[in-house]
């Protein structure tokens, strides 16, 4: 694998985390948790996967809720679109008896679900979601690794390219097949 | 695509896009049936009270670790009735790869053109250039009296060399196949994107 540059870590398509941003994903969500304080909150790629969630969710399926995240804000987008009142960082909101939900755009590739109770104040949350939506963005433009992440990336990703060879379309086969019961 | 590298964690999107009926959703039902439910999501379907897809399909399959990454492959339909076209578009962005799963009736020729002319006209609305784009074609409903020859089916899509595989996919026949080729097609681009 060619290392030689940050451009070597950027997919021409999607998206690709580093360490620094998991980690600055992470504080970020941790500190928005205690300010508003939020019951849960889940940070989703626009494709519904999961990067990360935070407050009690033992009792929640997060690849289902991440899915349904990613497609009610896609489709809130376009109904944004077709009315002529699209703007970046939107958020949905439902109010809810117990608990309010905000699902906010957080850029071109992430969303932001947040579950607050019914005693946070709406505006208080809508306030600060807002501006972690922002935050989001800016740590995922700031896409640039540090001289040690580049090394680390620069061996790992060797060995591993030069383990499966040419041959990773053909280990993802096999794994298909291995994980199919007849 | 995404790569999560603190966690080593791949994930790509794969779309099954065809027209109204054409066995989408049976296939991810048909995966959702095959697979060890230890490695893969539960199925969310969001359909009308006419059991029809009216938003997506969606399934996560964990592939284990492999080459020092740990795969997650997501699989998702489109709604195919003719007036959800806007929603056909949004589930279509972001993905790595399609399948396009036509309807072998021969009453259903013009719908499969219809589709496959949309979905080339959505992809490439997104700027994906078409000639590298992973797109599997999967003819389903063989069994069918009324189902023409594939290799006029083929002409009549104006095919280019895609992967093609026949199935019967409410009996499970042709959906591994097809799920092998668009994920093995995607990880290839993977590789030459990273290469």
């Amino acid at each position: 694998m060619n290392a030689q540059s940050n451009s070597s870590y950027q997919l021409r398509s999607g998206t690709s985390i580093l360490p620094s941003q998991d980690k600055a994903f992470h504080d970020l969500l941790n500190g928005l948790l205690q300010q508003l304080p939020a019951k849960f909150m889940m940070l989703v790629d626009v494709a519904g996967q999961v990067v990360v969630a935070k407050g009690e969710h033992s009792n929640i399926n997060l690849v289902m809720l991440g899915s349904l995240v990613a497609g009610d804000l896609a489709a809130s987008q376009e109904i944004a679109r077709l009315t002529n009142e699209y703007q970046d960082y939107q958020i949905v909101l439902r109010e809810g008896q117990d608990s309010h939900t905000f699902i906010a755009e957080a850029g071109n590739y992430l969303a932001l679900f947040v579950q607050v109770g019914h005693e946070v104040p709406l505006g208080w949350a809508r306030m600060l979601i807002t501006k972690a939506s922002q935050q989001l963005e800016e740590i995922m433009q700031e896409n640039e690794p540090s001289q040690e992440e580049v090394a680390g990336f620069e061996l790992e990703m060797a060995a591993s390219l030069a383990d499966a060879d040419d041959d990773l379309s053909d280990l993802f086969g096999d794994a298909l097949d291995d994980m199919w019961l007849d | 695509m995404r790569i999560n590298w603190q966690l080593r964690r791949l994930n790509l999107k794969i779309v099954y896009y065809g027209p109204a009926l054409s066995g989408k959703t049976t296939n991810l039902e048909q995966i959702h049936l095959s697979v060890d439910p230890k490695r893969r999501s539960d199925l969310v379907s969001l359909k009308t009270h006419e059991d029809r897809t009216l938003y997506f399909d969606f399934l996560q399959l964990e592939l284990g670790k492999l080459a020092g990454l740990t795969p997650q492959i997501q699989l998702y339909t489109v709604p195919g009735q003719a007036y959800y076209e806007a929603s056909r578009r949004i589930v279509l962005r972001g993905a790595d790869g399609v399948v396009f799963v036509a309807d072998s009736d021969v009453r259903r020729m013009r719908a499969n053109l219809a589709a496959w002319r949309k979905m080339r006209e959505h992809l490439e609305s997104f700027g994906i250039d078409m000639d590298t784009f992973p797109v599997v074609v999967q003819f389903n409903k063989r069994d069918l009296p009324t189902a023409i020859p594939a290799t006029t089916m083929s002409k009549l899509l104006r095919l280019n060399g895609q992967p093609l595989f026949n199935a019967v996919a409410f009996e499970g026949k042709g959906v591994l196949p097809t799920l092998k080729a668009i994920t093995k097609a995607v990880v290839g681009q993977v590789q030459k994107e990273l290469a």
